[in-house]
């Protein structure tokens, strides 16, 4: 039949082109001029994007960048395995870029790349970087809960039965209660997943969704990112009901996170890639990330969000990054407990 | 002539016993390879849960949250169903049979809801209703979302019933009960389970609308698998349960559908069926399609409305424009290719049954229970393998084509059925080759029903989220990523321009299927399940 020879012909020209185009981007990445990049990027488009596009502009270099999930890219990432079309892979969460980072999919990146980020927001191994901090906070309605919380212990207790909303398959909660595991025990984080839902605990998809909740009444404390309560503000073009809080200092509550950037192994263009990186962690984008996005700046001594304390001022819990990307018997624990 | 017993190939001596033979191998060798096409994500999700240890296999498979979880899911799929038997059924009956005033555009609001995609449904209730969530939530959002699917199949079920046989059991003394019960019903119960069917499907396959309803189906919990924990091997072992229910689901259905009794003796001398004129009736039919039209068009196009007009954001035309241009192009690339690869087993299954056409479309109907992640993470396994396919329209268009086959099968299969034998042997007899027949004869009285399963096509994929995410090309948008990049609900104000364009542009193919002047040329689901047994 006519249509299927035509058929194989557009797929044998396809393929032909992949070919061609498959060679000429293998050969020296400095030989050739570099005219674009690809980028997965679990960031929202909304947020990041007019750093892309500065970066754009100053530089000459168009980037193709794919928005999605971070935990759904990382899954796609692993799925295309060394086929992927990816160059850099910007993450929401330090647990994908580990998972990346597992499957040696990811460069080791050279020590002249971010290197004004101190040490404990990098992989020691160098395969990823942080870019922005996240502190892990409760947010609350402050007309309903009298009484604070002041460690993540006290969430189990009867005053807070049927007040409090978690998001368990949200990348940050599991990093939380991956530190949690690491530092207290499986069996301690088991106890204290079990009393929160003794305690009436509601789940929800995302850290948005708790603060709108909180908002609405539905619930009156939430574990969620510091920023939320921007985001959710911003989106709803007014002012919410709901405050960050911070526990006693030094408790595994107030963790603090990182969204973070690794190059692929499989990339040509890794030294493009690298400046991507360069730029996102110069201090002008660090900046940027603090007045537009309300997140920390990694950089030492950097100024933080408006009515928060300093980075390290939150009184985080010492935590090794890196345990924090070993996230299997965290998943495992709340897969045995159904909360996943 | 009767179609009761479709002729068997032997008794077709016009063609050359070679030739006949020939089409036949290639018939079959098609649907050998559309056969193995839907199988792409059965074999992915073997590969990835061999993955895990058999233990681990079993101590996930029998933990209590995955028996909450499938019983959640096995509620929500009886109750949606359930409802749209009832309400479905009613919705159609009263519109057929009862004089009620503008009947044939009364249709068309009952159809309407098939352009709006599930989670814009729950976007726009929850704006209305900030407390709604929850089970009952979830029953409501997708029963409205798949009542369509079974009043278009009813109503095709019923146009296909000779009226003269209503007549004879009024005269018999049967009153208006016993004769839907006696009479109309079998006559409708292989349509009917075919609606059942796709609404049940669609129910499993959901993740928009019960994820931000907050109620764990089995396509939540893979869904959250893959978010949330990277681990592949147990999402894969949780959608064999998925499998296992939709294969239960399949088989209680064909109890639905039973035997079908469908008379298709000489429809050109049937008589047409007289319609109800009492009272009561008439305000019984027009207010429940009023209070569905209003909880299920007017609701969502009202909210659409007024977020599109408060939305503070300055509206990017040129990305709504072109998300619009790509969301119709690639959805209607994936209808053509699921209506190319329909086209050789709906033919098998139209003519004399076979267990290996049956199980073929079996395996396809099962396939349309995959949530589209699952689906788009197979295609992503074998597409990134493929070099310059990879993240193409052209992958992205093949996955529509294989998550949305079963629609189109369905339809290809019964408008097949159509076509009596005996006009093929005809023309076969006059001197026509097999494909002189296929276009002259075979395609005039089949294309209208065809044409109605590639529009459902066309409708589902330009609402697809999951898949479309994977697979799309790096930078290309359509109107539900745009939708989805706007993410929460609250801001819901921002996507509510691409959510407009979406139901506006879905709009135009539905009302083509539910147009008034085309009643004849409806649906026939009747085929759905493999052809059907015939007494």
């Amino acid at each position: 039949m006519p249509f299927s020879k035509k058929l194989a012909a557009a797929i044998a020209s396809l393929m032909m082109l992949s070919l061609v185009s498959a060679c000429s981007s293998s050969t020296n990445e400095q030989a050739t001029e570099v005219s674009e990049l690809t980028v997965y990027s679990g960031r929202s488009e909304e947020f990041i994007a007019p750093f892309f596009a500065q970066w754009e502009a100053s530089t000459g270099i168009k980037l193709n960048v794919r928005y999605g999930d971070s935990a759904e890219l990382s899954a796609q990432i692993l799925e295309e395995g060394n086929n992927s079309p990816a160059d850099l892979f910007l993450s929401q969460d330090a647990g994908s870029l580990g998972a990346i980072s597992q499957a040696g999919l990811f460069t080791t990146l050279s020590n002249d790349v971010a290197a004004n980020i101190p040490a404990e927001f990098v992989a020691t191994d160098r395969h990823w970087v942080g870019v922005t901090g996240r502190a892990r906070v409760f947010a609350y309605a402050p007309d309903r809960v009298k009484t604070l919380p002041t460690s993540v212990a006290d969430l189990t207790k009867p005053i807070y039965k049927n007040q409090i909303g978690i998001a368990p398959t949200n990348a940050s909660f599991q990093a939380f209660l991956t530190a949690l595991i690491e530092n207290k025990g499986s069996s301690f984080a088991k106890t204290w997943l079990e009393g929160l839902q003794a305690n009436g605990i509601k789940i929800y998809l995302k850290n948005s969704a708790i603060v709108e909740a909180i908002d609405k009444g539905e619930i009156s404390i939430g574990l969620v990112n510091h920023y939320y309560i921007w985001e959710v503000s911003e989106g709803l073009g007014r002012a919410i009901n709901v405050k960050n809080g911070f526990f006693t200092p030094g408790d595994l509550g107030n963790l603090i996170n990182v969204s973070g950037a690794g190059v692929l192994k499989t990339s040509a263009k890794q030294k493009t890639a690298q400046d991507l990186i360069n730029y996102l962690t110069s201090p002008a984008a660090q900046q940027k990330f603090v007045t537009d996005t309300h997140e920390y700046s990694l950089i030492e001594g950097a100024t933080p969000p408006a009515q928060l304390p300093m980075l390290d001022a939150i009184g985080a819990p010492a935590i090794d990054l890196k345990t924090l990307s070993n996230i299997k018997a965290t998943q495992d624990l709340l897969i045995e407990v159904g909360l996943l | 002539m009767l179609t009761t017993s479709p002729a068997p190939i032997e008794q077709q001596p016009v063609l050359g016993v070679q030739s006949r033979s020939g089409w036949r191998v290639v018939l079959l060798a098609a649907v050998g390879a559309v056969a193995a096409i839907s199988m792409i994500p059965f074999v992915y999700l073997l590969v990835r849960a061999s993955d895990k240890p058999i233990d681990e296999i079993i101590q996930l498979l029998f933990r209590q949250k995955t028996l909450e979880v499938l019983a959640t899911t096995a509620s929500l799929v009886m109750c949606v169903v359930v409802i749209n038997l009832v309400l479905g059924v009613a919705i159609a009956s009263g519109l057929h049979f009862v004089q009620v005033p503008f009947r044939r555009l009364l249709v068309i609001p009952t159809v309407l809801p098939l352009a709006i995609p599930s989670y814009v449904f729950t976007y726009t209730w929850v704006a209305l209703v900030p407390s709604f969530s929850g089970f009952a939530a979830a029953v409501f959002i997708l029963s409205i979302s798949t009542i369509p699917y079974i009043i278009l199949a009813t109503l095709a079920g019923l146009r296909s019933i000779d009226g003269s046989q209503i007549e004879v059991a009024r005269s018999l003394g049967l009153n208006p009960v016993q004769t839907f019960s006696r009479v109309i019903f079998p006559q409708i119960r292989g349509h009917v389970s075919a609606g059942a069917l796709l609404a049940g499907l669609y129910t499993m396959s959901d993740f928009g609308a019960v994820s931000l309803l907050n109620v764990e189906t089995l396509t939540v919990s893979i869904q959250n698998m893959y978010r949330a924990s990277y681990d592949r091997s147990a999402a894969a072992v949780i959608s064999f349960v998925l499998i296992a229910f939709s294969i239960l689901f399949v088989m209680a259905n064909e109890s639905i559908k039973g035997r079908s009794t469908q008379n298709q003796l000489l429809k050109s001398l049937s008589v047409k069926t007289p319609l109800i004129q009492k009272a009561y009736l008439k305000v019984a039919t027009v207010l429940i399609i009023g209070a569905f039209a209003i909880v299920a068009v007017i609701v969502p196009f009202y909210v659409l409305l007024t977020r599109f007009f408060s939305n503070p954001v300055a509206i990017d035309w040129a990305s709504l424009v072109s998300a619009t241009l790509s969301t119709v192009s690639v959805a209607a690339f994936g209808a053509f290719i699921a209506l190319v690869l329909s086209a050789p087993l709906g033919y098998l299954l139209s003519g004399a049954p076979s267990r290996f056409a049956t199980v073929t479309n079996k395996m396809v109907i099962i396939a349309h229970a995959l949530p589209g992640v699952v689906v788009g993470l197979a295609l992503v396994s074998i597409g990134s393998k493929l070099g310059g396919l990879y993240q193409t329209t052209f992958l992205l268009a093949f996955a529509y084509a294989i998550l949305f086959l079963a629609k189109s099968v369905t339809s290809m299969s019964s408008s097949l059925a159509r076509v009596p034998n005996g006009v093929k042997d005809v023309a076969a007899t006059l001197g026509m080759n097999q494909w002189a027949v296929v276009k002259k004869v075979i395609a005039p009285i089949a294309a209208p029903g065809i044409g109605i399963g590639t529009i459902l096509v066309f409708l589902t994929a330009m609402k697809e989220l999951p898949a479309t995410l994977m697979l799309r090309p790096t930078g290309f948008e359509t109107l539900a990523t745009q939708i989805w990049s706007s993410g929460s609900i609250n801001r819901f104000n921002e996507a509510a321009p691409y959510a407009l364009i979406l139901v506006l542009v879905a709009a135009i193919p539905t009302f083509l299927i539910s147009r008034p002047d085309k009643q004849e040329q409806s649906f026939n689901y009747e085929n759905v399940g493999g052809p059907s047994e015939r007494p």
